[in-house]
């Protein structure tokens, strides 16, 4: 697979939150079409990072480049429209929603229609909805959610939601999608099919994702790159195989260096 | 009508063409609607598609997979190649469909989507008859690279390009083909043993179809909604079969999860269910009710009666009384209606059920709310027809009479025979087994030997009792089935758990009852009769009255010699703890026995009572001694005995 054109570009971030440090210098890449996957210990700062990424955090130094435009103080609702969608480690759903609601309250970043032609409800937004619940539709599909298409989304068990939110953040079409911790609090069987909804993801509309996880068997499998994190710095990157045997990493994972 | 499905199925798109639907799917969310023309389109071209890549006459192909369009046009599309349709289980492991792919002979599989295709590359390399897998859902295929593997699409592709070259191939193909060519295989998933491949052929289809049409008839605007396995061949006989004959509107649900909802939009005239679906209706029915506002729970006790009366009285084959019927038909509008559109059987004029037998309870309570439920007695090797409740003539405790063109008769040892043209072609690859169960009489007729244990009432009723294996001999001759009088009468509400008792030495059946402490407590409480404990409540002479009627009513639906002669109602429940049952709720039969040798001899001696000393496990592991005297009942059998 072609990896050459960047499409984004971490570039010597600093963060702290009062005198804590959360990350130091870090910078990487991800190239366009990859699995990139970030790893590290607990409160290593990889959520903080992904926060940065989508503009909820602003870093107090360093640049953040999504697509050659410089992101790094944009609005988190603008990064969205540029293509950065993204889930959350908890969920953040609109749990007295149904699914489908869920999903098309995504869709509206792509919705041309104004407030007032809205309310009005007649013929272009007609048929603009309909267009949206195509798309919908499909995204439905393809992650197997038809059977609570209508249930209301708070009353679903942890692993649907969690496809759900999938879900979400697909419906608003991203070039870079950005996962945390998708697979928190799922059985060996949801684990596996999150992961092939990943790669399928990934393989079908040739999305670059940027995933936190936590189960490194399933981590080694999927992305194509890995960075490590630690304490809030970079200590590794690169290919799976490089960074399992790399000795810093087996270091900050399993405490003392092991022979 | 023509003697092979694919020539029925162009008589109907000769009829229907583009103007009527012939199936529906659901996707994205909308019921995606396929005419007649468009089946045929797709048929043909996947027909043509598998002669291209080399299919030949009477040759296997097996199909895995969820119910689906592609799955049915590509059935009727083996068929039309005069070729061999063999189902596999979707949930099959990947040794099972080895099995059947090999001992078939397959030459192509098909295979629905990525994790049944994972399954068969799994097995390649003991595949070497497989010419080629084809998988008819695209999604995450992308990422094999193997020739071995073809999609559905690139077939009918193949297909169009044979097409190019001959014309009217495909009609000639289907004009070919001859009643007493084989159609479908169906693996048996026999209990012992390996599976056993049932060779079934058009004619056996179209019987099957005949008998149960010529009772029930299907129409062309009727509806059902495929979901049982396509693999099971009363899938085939009550949809594909009548939807290639008569034009049955077959419709596929969205996903297996979305199945009930599913059926609620379409509103099918015709179900199939298993008994174990039945009850959980009737539980999720109970539930809903409960849940209910108290407007609905009123209006539901109120009519609810009502119901039972009048399904009671057209059970009796009695006039419903005409301010009954008023009540009925507000309870109609008011309550069965509503429910019946819950349940997605607001349209359904025959609610089959089959497999296990069904609680009395269950039939009276379907009917009462205006479900026409009604058993089948079938086989694989029947082509899934055999018997049925005729319309009008339901008895709870039989299989009902035989489907049109179906003859059934009794062997001497009580085995269930049946005979006629949907009588199977053999099973493949297994003589011995053949001439085991099927035999041609004098008369040319072919019968087979079902296995099954049953006898015929006066009301030439069938009844089917039990595997004749699991049948135990009398010393007056008579055979009984502990089984089918344990589960019958566990079917009353009073009664918790029931062991039936007799053998070669033995001349009658015995029961010893446990009672159903709460049940029985509270129909105890309603008539003021005062009990302290469960020995002193089993003991009442008004709850062996109770008990008696029970069992009487079983009597009645079993062969005078068959039927329980005297039974206890025990002191005590049956109890795991005291290794009495499994912790599943079945009988340990040989330690019961043994247990209460004494109580049984007293029992089979004539005696009127007989004191138990039992030793008791209390629950929080203290041991300590009952001791009480328990009757020994007659059940007024020998009276009846001419």
């Amino acid at each position: 697979m072609p990896h050459s054109t960047k499409i984004l570009d971490v570039d010597n971030i600093n963060l702290s939150f009062g005198g804590t440090r959360a990350l130091t210098d870090v910078s990487f890449s991800a190239k366009e079409g990859e699995i990139l996957a970030i790893i590290g210990p607990n409160g290593a700062g990889k959520t903080s990072l992904l926060n940065c990424v989508n503009s909820f955090y602003k870093p107090d130094e360093g640049k953040i480049t999504f697509n050659g435009k410089n992101i790094t103080y944009t609005a988190p609702h603008k990064i969205a429209r540029m293509g950065i969608a993204r889930t959350f480690q908890n969920l953040a759903l609109y749990g007295g929603l149904s699914t489908l609601d869920n999903l098309m309250a995504a869709r509206h970043i792509h919705m041309k229609t104004g407030m007032l032609g809205s309310m009005i409800y007649w013929g272009f937004s007609h048929r603009e909805d309909l267009q949206h619940r195509k798309v919908v539709e499909e995204i439905i599909d393809f992650l197997e959610i038809e059977h609570i298409r209508k249930s209301i989304v708070g009353a679903l068990p942890h692993g649907l939601r969690k496809r759900v939110e999938l879900g979400r953040a697909l419906a608003l079409e991203p070039a870079l999608l950005l996962l945390d911790e998708p697979m928190t609090g799922m059985n060996q069987e949801e684990k596996e099919d999150m992961a092939r909804f990943i790669l399928d993801i990934h393989e079908l509309e040739n999305t670059t994702i940027m995933l936190i996880e936590h189960d490194m068997g399933l981590v080694m499998d999927i992305a194509d790159r890995i960075v490590v994190l630690d304490f809030g710095s970079k200590i590794a990157e690169g290919t799976p195989e490089e960074v399992r045997n790399d000795p810093i990493v087996i270091q900050a994972y399993l405490g003392e260096e092991v022979h | 009508m023509y003697d092979t499905l694919p020539k029925n199925f162009l008589r109907l798109v000769k009829k229907y063409g583009d103007q009527k639907v012939a199936i529906r799917q659901k996707e994205f969310g909308v019921w995606q609607e396929y005419t007649w023309q468009e089946s045929y389109e797709n048929i043909r071209d996947f027909t043509l598609g598998l002669v291209k890549l080399g299919l030949e006459f009477g040759e296997r192909v097996t199909i895995v997979g969820d119910n689906d369009r592609e799955y049915l046009w590509a059935d009727l599309a083996i068929m039309s190649a005069r070729g061999v349709a063999v189902g596999i289980f979707t949930d099959s492991t990947p040794s099972e469909m080895e099995y059947i792919i090999n001992h078939s002979d397959a030459v192509f599989s098909l295979a629905k989507d990525q994790e049944q295709c994972d399954k068969l590359l799994e097995i390649k390399n003991q595949l070497s008859n497989v010419k080629n897998v084809i998988y008819w859902d695209p999604r995450g295929m992308w990422a094999y690279d193997d020739d071995w593997l073809i999609s559905y699409k690139d077939v009918q592709a193949l297909g169009r390009e044979l097409r190019e070259e001959k014309p009217e191939l495909f009609e000639q193909l289907v004009e070919g083909g001859k009643g007493e060519d084989l159609a479908n295989f169906c693996y048996t998933s026999g209990t012992t043993g390996l599976p056993k491949g049932v060779m079934l052929s058009h004619a056996n289809l179209i019987a099957a179809r005949d008998s149960y049409i010529n009772i029930d008839p299907r129409y062309d605007t009727d509806n059902v909604v495929s979901f049982a396995p396509l693999a099971w061949i009363a899938e085939h006989t009550l949809a594909v079969t009548p939807h290639a004959m008569d034009g049955l509107i077959v419709n596929f649900p969205e996903s297996p999860e979305t199945v009930q909802a599913n059926i609620r939009e379409i509103a099918p005239t015709l179900v199939f269910y298993p008994a174990r679906l039945w009850e959980g209706l009737t539980a999720m029915i109970q539930i809903n009710i409960t849940d209910s506002t108290r407007i609905n729970r009123a209006l539901y006790n109120l009519f609810l009666p009502v119901g039972y009366k009048v399904a009671d009285k057209i059970f009796e084959k009695e006039p419903v009384p005409f301010f009954l019927k008023i009540a009925y038909w507000l309870g109609n509008i008011l309550v069965f209606q509503p429910l019946r559109d819950k349940l997605g059987l607001v349209n359904v004029r025959s609610a089959i059920t089959a497999g296990a037998a069904l609680s009395p309870d269950m039939f009276r309570f379907f009917r009462a709310i205006g479900i026409n439920l009604i058993q089948v007695f079938s086989s694989t090797e029947t082509t899934a027809a055999g018997t049925q409740h005729h319309p009008g003539d339901v008895k709870f405790a039989s299989v009902g009479k035989p489907h049109d063109g179906v003859k059934i008769k009794i062997t001497e040892q009580g085995e269930i025979c049946i005979g006629g043209e949907i009588i199977f072609m053999g099973y493949f690859k297994n003589e011995e087994a053949t001439e085991k169960s099927l035999r041609t009489d004098d008369n040319g007729v072919r019968w087979f030997h079902s296995g099954d244990a049953g006898y015929i009432d006066q009301d030439d009723h069938l009844i089917y009792l039990d595997r004749l294996n699991d049948m135990i001999k009398l010393s007056n001759g008579e055979s009984f089935s502990p089984q089918f009088i344990e589960g019958r009468l566990k079917f009353s509400p009073y009664i918790r758990d029931v062991m039936a008792v007799g053998g070669e030495d033995r001349e009658f059946v015995v029961t010893l009852v446990s009672i159903d402490f709460d049940n029985v407590g509270r129909w105890a409480e309603k008539r003021g009769i005062t009990y302290t404990t469960y020995v002193d409540l089993s003991q009442k002479p008004e709850v062996y009255q109770l008990i008696l009627e029970d069992i009487r009513g079983v009597n009645s639906t079993l062969p005078v010699g068959g039927g329980v002669r005297r039974f206890v109602l025990m002191h005590k429940e049956f109890d795991a703890d005291e290794a009495e049952m499994t912790r599943t709720r079945k009988l340990r039969r040989r330690h019961l026995a043994e247990q209460y040798q004494d109580l049984i001899d007293a029992i089979y001696t004539g005696n009127d009572s007989y004191r138990v000393r039992a030793d008791v496990q209390y629950r929080d592991g203290r041991t300590g001694i009952v001791e009480t005297l328990i009757r020994i009942e007659e059940t007024e059998m020998e009276k009846l005995k001419v």
